[in-house]
This record gives structure tokens, sequence and C-alpha cells, in this order.
């Protein structure tokens, strides 16, 4: 199934010039967020000592929290989607009196939600995607955590302390 | 039957509106004239619901709400459609919006104005997005349609055409309530002139009384305006007598 975005955004807004803009920071937020793996593989690297060419772990060695380590890598995703809604809704409605009045269409509709629906639809969908991007990301870095580290390093209950730092 | 009641509408201080009571039955065509600020636009607007308004506006005694918002359309020289789209995509998205939409008239206008359905409506001339504005609430499939000057920076044989147009394809059914300064212009159209003055309406008269009592709209006009036909010559006097 094919979906038509121009029918979820204002009749003859540029969405072209808004999807790159969703590229964009999606580019940029998935980048930041790598700077995960650039702690973890430090702090792994750290748990180890070398002999020669041969690596050891070291006693008593442990591995900082997930948590820890996560740092602020998914905060692009959140100023992404915040940013998205500051900039995008008031963008959408204020296209309806550029150029003409289109909002007396749109007012006049049997449909009283098509302007709101059509302001708000693809901001929404940009923070749910924000949202799916960096629960897969969490989980995916929480696995490469769980799996990469030796066991002997983890401290537990490593899920239960993310979500600790909640207030 | 559009009924408006006792509708009032200020704007900070300045009542745009005082106390409006007018009704518009099926099948008319009725001028709404007054001067710049008049209160003209602001009366539209309250029918349309755009503006909030102390008072009572009935379509056939039920409120205007969405559930029947689409028995009036809506020509505005603001304009009201989508300057990005083209006329393909506006007939599209009225389709899908008014069930009445008719494209069959849609189409027979276009046709007739020449005006191409794959260009986006920003790429018009002035005068052709004012007929595609006034084509778009010819064929929304309103029982009222409401014009606010609709044809400014449209020429003379361009507005003729579609006087006659308009004319010709309106139902005995749609009502049409046109505000525009050219009163002489349209006086053959309308059957019924609407007068408002500083919010207040001041006239309301039928065209075909008018002309069973020997006058004429533009003198029924400045009569109620109290318009003094000397003070043209009065003005040019002092502008050019002697000190």
């Amino acid at each position: 199934m094919r979906i038509d975005l121009s029918r979820h955004v204002p009749p003859g807004f540029d969405l072209w010039y808004e999807l790159r803009f969703f590229a964009a920071g999606m580019t940029l937020a998935a980048s930041w967020s790598l700077s995960f793996l650039y702690r973890f593989v430090s702090a792994l690297w750290a748990l180890y000592g070398y002999r020669g060419i041969e690596r050891y772990l070291l006693p008593g060695a442990v591995m900082p929290d997930f948590h820890t380590l996560l740092g602020n890598a998914l905060t692009g995703f959140l100023i992404l989607a915040i940013w998205w809604i500051a900039a995008f809704v008031p963008a959408h409605y204020a296209h309806h009196v550029v150029g003409s009045k289109s909002i007396y269409l749109m007012r006049r509709l049997p449909n009283r939600w098509e302007l709101h629906r059509r302001c708000w639809t693809l901001p929404l969908s940009v923070v749910l995607l924000c949202l799916i991007v960096a629960a897969i990301l969490l989980l995916t870095y929480y696995g490469i955590y769980m799996a990469a580290t030796p066991e002997e390093c983890l401290t537990p209950h490593q899920w239960q302390k993310i979500w600790s730092v909640l207030p | 039957m559009i009924q408006i009641r006792n509708v009032s509408k200020s704007y900070g201080r300045k009542r745009a509106l005082k106390d409006i009571n007018l009704s518009l039955p099926h099948g008319e065509i009725v001028g709404l004239f007054g001067e710049n600020g008049a209160g003209k636009t602001t009366l539209m607007k309250c029918i349309l619901g755009f503006v909030s308004y102390t008072g009572e506006i009935t379509l056939d005694s039920e409120p205007i709400t969405p559930k029947n918002i689409s028995r009036i359309s809506f020509a505005t020289s603001e304009h009201s459609f989508f300057p990005n789209l083209t006329a393909q995509a506006h007939k599209e998205f009225y389709s899908e919006h008014f069930p009445r939409f008719s494209e069959k008239r849609f189409r027979g206008l276009m046709d007739f104005f020449g005006l191409p359905m794959h260009e986006p409506i920003r790429g018009f001339s002035t005068g052709q997005k004012n007929q595609f504005e006034v084509i778009l609430s010819l064929c929304q499939g309103a029982d009222y349609i409401l014009m606010d000057e609709p044809f400014v920076g449209n020429d003379v044989f361009n507005r003729e055409d579609f006087y006659k147009v308009m004319m010709g394809i309106l139902e005995p059914t749609e009502t049409v309530l046109l505000s525009t300064h050219l009163i002489e212009e349209v006086s053959s159209l309308v059957g019924r002139a609407v007068l408002i003055r500083q919010g207040r309406i001041v006239g309301d008269v039928y065209v075909s009384e008018l002309e069973d009592s020997g006058r004429d709209l533009m003198s029924y006009i400045k009569e109620t305006y109290h318009y003094r036909a000397d003070r043209v010559s009065k003005a040019i006097d002092e502008l050019t007598g002697e000190e």
C-alpha cells in the first residue's frame, strides 16, 4: 500500500522541503547517537591489559553502567521531535494565510478537523518516528553492551538502572 | 433561507456591525453595497462563522455548523484557493470535500474562460485568479454563494462576460450575495439591493420596486446615502478659486 503523503500536509505545501529537513535531522540525530559506541568501545578497552600482544582482563575491572555510557546519545531525537513540533506546526498553519487566504476554505469544510489534521499529522508522525528509532537504537545499543561486555565485569540490574535516571 | 437576527460585531472598541437583521431567501441575487469599511466583509465573515458575533444567524432555521456549511460558498478578492495547486488538484480537493461539487459546471467555466487545468494558480494573472476564485464558488454545489468584491482587478469586458455566464448558469434555487463597488455594472444583475453604512443596514429594496416607481438603483443609493451632487463642483471651486 502506497501512502500519498501530500494528503497529510496543507494542500500545496512543499512536502519535499519538509522531507529533506527530516532526512537531515534524522541523519544528524542518528550520527550523534553513535557517540555511545565510542564511549562503549573506550570503556571496553579499559577493561583489558596487555602482555605483549596478549590481551587479558584486568582483575576487578568493572564496566561502567549502560546508562552512564549511553549519556545523551539519544538526545538528538528528542531535540528533533520538539523542534519539529515547534517549527512545522506553526508553518503549516501559516501556509493557509500566505499567498492567499486558503484558511477561509479550510475553515468552511464540512470536515471540521481537516485543517488541523493536515497541520498536525506529519509533525506528530515525525515525533512518533523519533520515538521508534530512539527505542530501536536503545535496544540495539543495550544488546551490544550486554553481548560484548565480559560477564564478570557487568554489574546487575542494568535495564532497571536505565529507568532509574528518570525522575 | 439565511436569517440574520440582531447581529452585532465589534473589533475592540470599533462597532463593525450594529443590530443587523436580514433574510436571504432561495433564488435571489442580492447586491450588498456600501463604502469601504461599511461592514460588508464582516457581515459575510459572520455568516460563515469566521468571526465571533452576538445575535443569531441560521440556515433554514438551523445554526450554521460543519453539518450544513457546505451549502454556503465564498469567493473573496483575498482569494481562498491554494496558490501552489493546479486547477485539476483543486477540482479533486473540492470533489472530495463537497459532495455536491459540479464537475460539469467546473469544466464548462474553465473552458469558457480558457484557464489552464495543469498550471499552478500562482502563475495566473490577477484577473484569472479572480475568475478561478468565482468558478470554485459557483461549482461547490452551494445553495448560497457569497461573493466579496470578486472582480477587483478584472477588466470590464471580462466582468461583463462573467455576469452573463453567471446569469445563464445559476439554478433558480441558488442565491448570490454579491458585495461590490461596481453598482452600475451589476444593477442589471441583482434583483435586490441591500445598503450598509457604518455597520447598519440603511436600505433594502427590490430592483423591481424601484423600476415600478420610476427610479434606478444608482439614484436610490445616492438618495439613501444623502449623496450631495454639488460637493464635487464646490470642491473644485474651493481648490481653484482665488484667495
